[in-house]
C-alpha cells in the first residue's frame, strides 16, 4: 500500500511534467496542427540555455529558469518562421511539414550535440530539499514540478480566456478556417502559438536539468510522451492535454507494482494503441 | 579499395530498405515509420539464429522473414483504422517498443550488449569475411530484393495502391479490398527489411539496438523523398547519394563525432531543402507505360444485360442525436433511372452511403438479387453489383484518365500478388485485355483522347465524364451516381445525358442525386423525395414538381 501511495505521487510528478510538454504541444498542434517533432529539441535547447546561464554565467537559478524560457520562446518562433512557414505559404500538405519537422528535428538535436557536447550538464548547486510525508518520499523539485503544472496552467487559462489574443488562440485551435475567415490574423496568432508552447515546455525543461541533468538527446522522449498525451486526451482540447499527460504519469508510474522498470516507455505507447483503437478522438476531443 | 567495397555494400544494404520503404510511403501513401524495427527484428533474428544456434545461412534470414513480415502485420493493424499523422505517431510508438524490446530482453538479445561473434556466411566453402567478397553476395541479394519491390509496383496490385494512396473511399468503391492491400504491403516492405538486416549481421558480425532507432529510420524517409516517392530507382539514387554524401565530409579534418553530427545534420538540411524545392523527389513517380495505339480489342459497353432491383427497407441511420435517415423505403428498378431529390442535407448521399456499405444502417435492410448486403464492406457490395460515384468526385489524381478506369476494372488477376509473382504472364494476357475494355469505356464517355493525361490535368467537365467512366468500369449493374452532373454547362450536359440514357436502355439499375431539375425531368422515369431523412414522395418528375408542399419545401 505504502509503495502503491509513492508510486501515485511519483506519477503525480511525472503526470505534471508530461502534462506540461502536453500543453504546449497541443496549443502548437492544435492551433496551427504544425506536427512540431522539433518540439523536442527546442525543448532540449531551453535546458542548455537554462543551463548555460546558470553555469557559464552564474546566474541565480531562477533567473537561468527565465533564460530558458525565453531561448525556448524564440527557438520556437524560429522554427515556425524558418522552416514552417515557408512550406505552409507553399500549401504543402501536413504530412510535407511533418516530414520537414523531422529533417529539423534532426538538425537541432546535432547542432546542440556539436556546440554543447554530449555530456550530462547539471546546474551548480541544485536545490536538494527532501520531504517525508508519512510513508511518502518527495523532493523539493518534484513538488514544483507539480506547482508548475497547477501556476503554468492556471495562468495560460486565464490568458486564453480573458485576453483578446488568448481567445483568437481558442478560435484558432477550434476552426483555422474560420478564424481566418473573421479576420484573426492566423500568422500573428501562430508566432504566439509557438512562442508560447515552447516557453511552456521550457518551465519541465529547466525542472528536468535541475532534477537530472541535460543530453542532446533529452527531447526525443519528451516529444513523444507530449504528442501520446495530446491524443490521448483529444487534439484541440488544451483540458484534455493535461489530463492526458496526467493519466500517462499515473499509468505509467503506477503501472511499476507489476511490470519491471525497463518496460516503463511502453506502458505510454500501449496506452496510445487502446485510446487510438477504441476512442480515436481521444478522451476531449471534438473531431 | 576495401573501403570502397564497403561502401557499396553499404550502397546494397540500403538500397534494399529504401526500396521497400518506398513501397509503404511512396507507393501506398502508408507513412509508417517502422521501417529501422524491420530492419533491427531481421538483423536480430539471424544474430540470434545464426550466432546462438548455429544455423547456416539462408535459414535464419528465410526465419527473419517470416518473423519480420508477422511483426509487419500487426504494426499494419493500426493503420486499417487511421491515418496520417496519427499513423506517424503510432509506427514510431510500435518502433521504439521494438527497440525497448531488443535492449531489454536480455536473454534473447543480449540486451545493451548486443549479441557479438555471428558467423560470416560461408558459400562453397568460401567465407565471406571481406568487403570484397561479400559485395557479390549483397548485390545479388539487392537486386533480387528490388526485382521483387519493383514488380509489385508495376503490377495491376501496385496500381490498386497508388489509388489508395490517392484516395482510400474511392478505391474501396472500385471493389478493392483495402484491408488486404494495407496487410499485404506491409509485410512484403517488412520482409525486404528484414533480408537486409539479415544481411548486416553477417557483415558487421554483431548488432546492438542502438543500430536500429528512429534516427534510422529518417535516414532512410530521407533516401526516399531525395529519390522520389513512387519511383523506386529513385531510392537508389537515394541510397547511393546518402551513403556516399558523409564520406564526402571525411575530407573535411574534424573529431569523429563531430563528424558525424555534421553528417546528421546535412542530412538534415538536405531532407528540408529537398522537400521546400523539389517535394516529389529527383525522379518523377513513375506513370505505368501503355501502348495506347496496340490493336487491342474494345469490347461493347453498354451491352444488354439482365438488371435487378435494388432494395433498401426501413434503412435509418443516426450519428449521435442526429437523425440522418429515418424509415426510408426506396426500390430502384431496373431498366429505368430513377432520381433522388431533396434539399442540401436531406440524407440523400447518406442513403447511398446505407446502400452501398460505406455506412451501416441503424435499422433496415439492404437488399439486391434476393441476397442481403447488410455488413458487407463496400468492396464487397461491389463485387456483388452495386456500386456508386462520390459528390466530390474522389478520382485518383496522380493516376492517369486510363488507369483511373482500369484500377476499377473487377475481377483483376493482377491484384493477387500469388499471380503477380507465379504466373506473371497470365496477368498480362489480362491487362491487354483489360486496356482494351478501358479503351472502349472511355470512348463510350468521349475521353479516349485524354487516356494518358493524369486525372489532375482535366477540365471539370471531363473530370465528371471520368467519374462515370470509373464507374462503369466496375462491371456493377447497379450504378448509384451522387450529383453526375452538377456544374455542368448545357452543352457538356447534352453530350452526358444520353450516356444515361443509354445504360438505363440496356437493363442496368441506375439511381441520380441531382438538383438540376432540368436533367431530372429529362433523364428520370420516377423521383424520391427525401427531406429531412425521410421519404414524402415518390413519383414522375411532374407528379412531384406540380406538388404544393413539395414545391414550397425545395422546388421554389
Amino acid at each position: 500500500m505504502d509503495l502503491l501511495a509513492q508510486l501515485f505521487v511519483n506519477g503525480l510528478v511525472n503526470g505534471s511534467h508530461y502534462a506540461l510538454l502536453a500543453l504546449g504541444f497541443g496549443l502548437i498542434f492544435g492551433t496551427t496542427r504544425v506536427t512540431h517533432f522539433a518540439f523536442g529539441p527546442v525543448y532540449a535547447l531551453s535546458a542548455y540555455g537554462c543551463w548555460f546561464i546558470a553555469s557559464a554565467l552564474a546566474a541565480p537559478l531562477w533567473l537561468a529558469m527565465l533564460g530558458g524560457v525565453l531561448t525556448g520562446a524564440l527557438a520556437g518562433v524560429f522554427a515556425y518562421l524558418v522552416v514552417y512557414r515557408p512550406f505552409e505559404r507553399k500549401g504543402s500538405t501536413s504530412l510535407v511539414i511533418l516530414i520537414a519537422s523531422l529533417g529539423f528535428f534532426i538538425v537541432l538535436e546535432n547542432l546542440i550535440g556539436v556546440v554543447f557536447g554530449t555530456d550530462t550538464k547539471v546546474v551548480p548547486a541544485p536545490p536538494s530539499g527532501i520531504f517525508l510525508w508519512g510513508p511518502l518520499v518527495v523532493t523539493g523539485v518534484q513538488l514544483v514540478q507539480i506547482a508548475a503544472l497547477i501556476l503554468v496552467g492556471s495562468a495560460l487559462g486565464l490568458y486564453l480566456t480573458r485576453t483578446r489574443m488568448g481567445k483568437a488562440v481558442l478560435a484558432m485551435t477550434d476552426n483555422p478556417e474560420m478564424a481566418r475567415v473573421i479576420g484573426i490574423d492566423t500568422l500573428r496568432v501562430s508566432l504566439i502559438a509557438f512562442a508560447l508552447g515552447s516557453a511552456i515546455a521550457a518551465v519541465p525543461a529547466g525542472l528536468i536539468l535541475i532534477k537530472d541533468g541535460a543530453t542532446p538527446h533529452m527531447g526525443f522522449l519528451a516529444v513523444f510522451m507530449a504528442f501520446v498525451a495530446v491524443v490521448v486526451g483529444g487534439v484541440g482540447s488544451l483540458k484534455g492535454a493535461v489530463i492526458g499527460g496526467l493519466v500517462l504519469g499515473l499509468i505509467e508510474s503506477t503501472g511499476m507494482i507489476r511490470i519491471p522498470t525497463e518496460w516503463q516507455s511502453s506502458v505510454a505507447f500501449v496506452v496510445l494503441f487502446i485510446v487510438l483503437l477504441v476512442r480515436p478522438r481521444g478522451l476531449f476531443g471534438g473531431r | 579499395m576495401d573501403y570502397v567495397l564497403h561502401v557499396m555494400v553499404m550502397v546494397a544494404l540500403y538500397a534494399i530498405l529504401a526500396s521497400s520503404f518506398n513501397l509503404l510511403i511512396g507507393y501506398a501513401g502508408l507513412f509508417a515509420l517502422s521501417h529501422a524495427a524491420f530492419f533491427g527484428v531481421g538483423a536480430y533474428a539471424t544474430a540470434i539464429l545464426a550466432a546462438t544456434y548455429g544455423l547456416a545461412f539462408p535459414v535464419p534470414l528465410l526465419i527473419g522473414i517470416v518473423a519480420t513480415a508477422a511483426l509487419g502485420v500487426v504494426i499494419a493493424l493500426p493503420a486499417l483504422r487511421i491515418g496520417g499523422d496519427y499513423l506517424v505517431i503510432v509506427t514510431l510508438a510500435l518502433q521504439i517498443i521494438v527497440t525497448t524490446v531488443l535492449l531489454n530482453w536480455t536473454g534473447m538479445t543480449g540486451g545493451t550488449d548486443g549479441i557479438r561473434a555471428i558467423p560470416r556466411v560461408e558459400l562453397l566453402g568460401l567465407k565471406l569475411d571481406t568487403p570484397g567478397k561479400f559485395l557479390p553476395l549483397a548485390a545479388i541479394v539487392a537486386l533480387a530484393c528490388y526485382a521483387i519491390a519493383w514488380r509489385l509496383g508495376a503490377s495491376p496490385f501496385g496500381r490498386a495502391l497508388k489509388a489508395m494512396r490517392e484516395n482510400e473511399a474511392a478505391v474501396q468503391a472500385v471493389g478493392k479490398n483495402v484491408v488486404a492491400m494495407k496487410l499485404a504491403v506491409f509485410a512484403i516492405a517488412a520482409a525486404l527489411a528484414s533480408v537486409a538486416g539479415s544481411l548486416y549481421a553477417h557483415y558487421f558480425t554483431f548488432v546492438s539496438a542502438d543500430s536500429f532507432t528512429v534516427e534510422l529510420t529518417i535516414y532512410l524517409l530521407t533516401m526516399v523523398i531525395i529519390g522520389g516517392t513512387g519511383n523506386l530507382a529513385g531510392s537508389l539514387v537515394g541510397a547511393v547519394v546518402l551513403a556516399v554524401l558523409p564520406e564526402a565530409l571525411k575530407f573535411i579534418d574534424m573529431p569523429s563525432d563531430i563528424a558525424d553530427k555534421t553528417r546528421l545534420m546535412l542530412y538534415g538540411v538536405l531532407l528540408i531543402v529537398m522537400l521546400r524545392l523539389r517535394p516529389q523527389g529527383l525522379l518523377p513517380e513513375s506513370a505505368s507505360a501503355h501502348h495506347y495505339d496496340a490493336p487491342v480489342e474494345r469490347p461493347p459497353v453498354a451491352t444488354q444485360l439482365q438488371g435487378a432491383a435494388l432494395e433498401g427497407e426501413g434503412l435509418s441511420k443516426r450519428f449521435g442525436g442526429i437523425v440522418a435517415v429515418s424509415g426510408v423505403d426506396i426500390r430502384i428498378e431496373s431498366g429505368k433511372i430513377t432520381g433522388l431529390i431533396g434539399p442540401n442535407g436531406a440524407g440523400k448521399t447518406t442513403a447511398f452511403n446505407l446502400l452501398t456499405g460505406f455506412l451501416q444502417p441503424n435499422d433496415g435492410q439492404v437488399h439486391y438479387r434476393g441476397q442481403s448486403l447488410r455488413g458487407l464492406k463496400p468492396h464487397q457490395i461491389v463485387r456483388a453489383g452495386v456500386a456508386r460515384s462520390f459528390q466530390d468526385l474522389k478520382l485518383f489524381t496522380g493516376l492517369t484518365v486510363l488507369e483511373n478506369v482500369l484500377v476499377a476494372l473487377p475481377d483483376q488477376r493482377g491484384d493477387k500478388l500469388a499471380y503477380v509473382y507465379f504466373a506473371p504472364w497470365l496477368v498480362r494476357k489480362q491487362e491487354r485485355e483489360n486496356l482494351g475494355r478501358a479503351m472502349a469505356i472511355l470512348e463510350f464517355v468521349g475521353l479516349d483522347a485524354r487516356a494518358a493525361d493524369l486525372a489532375s490535368d482535366l477540365s471539370y467537365a471531363e473530370e465528371k465524364l471520368l467519374v462515370v467512366a470509373r464507374l462503369l468500369a466496375t462491371g456493377a449493374e447497379a450504378l448509384l451516381f451522387d450529383e453526375p452532373l452538377s456544374g455542368l454547362a448545357p452543352n457538356a450536359l447534352a453530350k452526358v445525358m444520353p450516356i444515361f440514357k443509354r445504360l438505363a436502355q440496356s437493363g442496368r439499375t441506375i439511381c441520380i442525386i441531382e438538383h438540376n431539375l432540368d436533367v431530372i425531368r429529362e433523364l428520370c422515369d420516377t423521383v424520391v423525395f427525401l427531406d429531412e431523412g425521410r421519404k414524402l414522395a415518390q413519383g414522375t418528375p411532374e407528379q412531384l414538381m406540380s406538388d404544393p408542399e413539395l414545391s414550397e419545401r425545395y422546388f421554389k
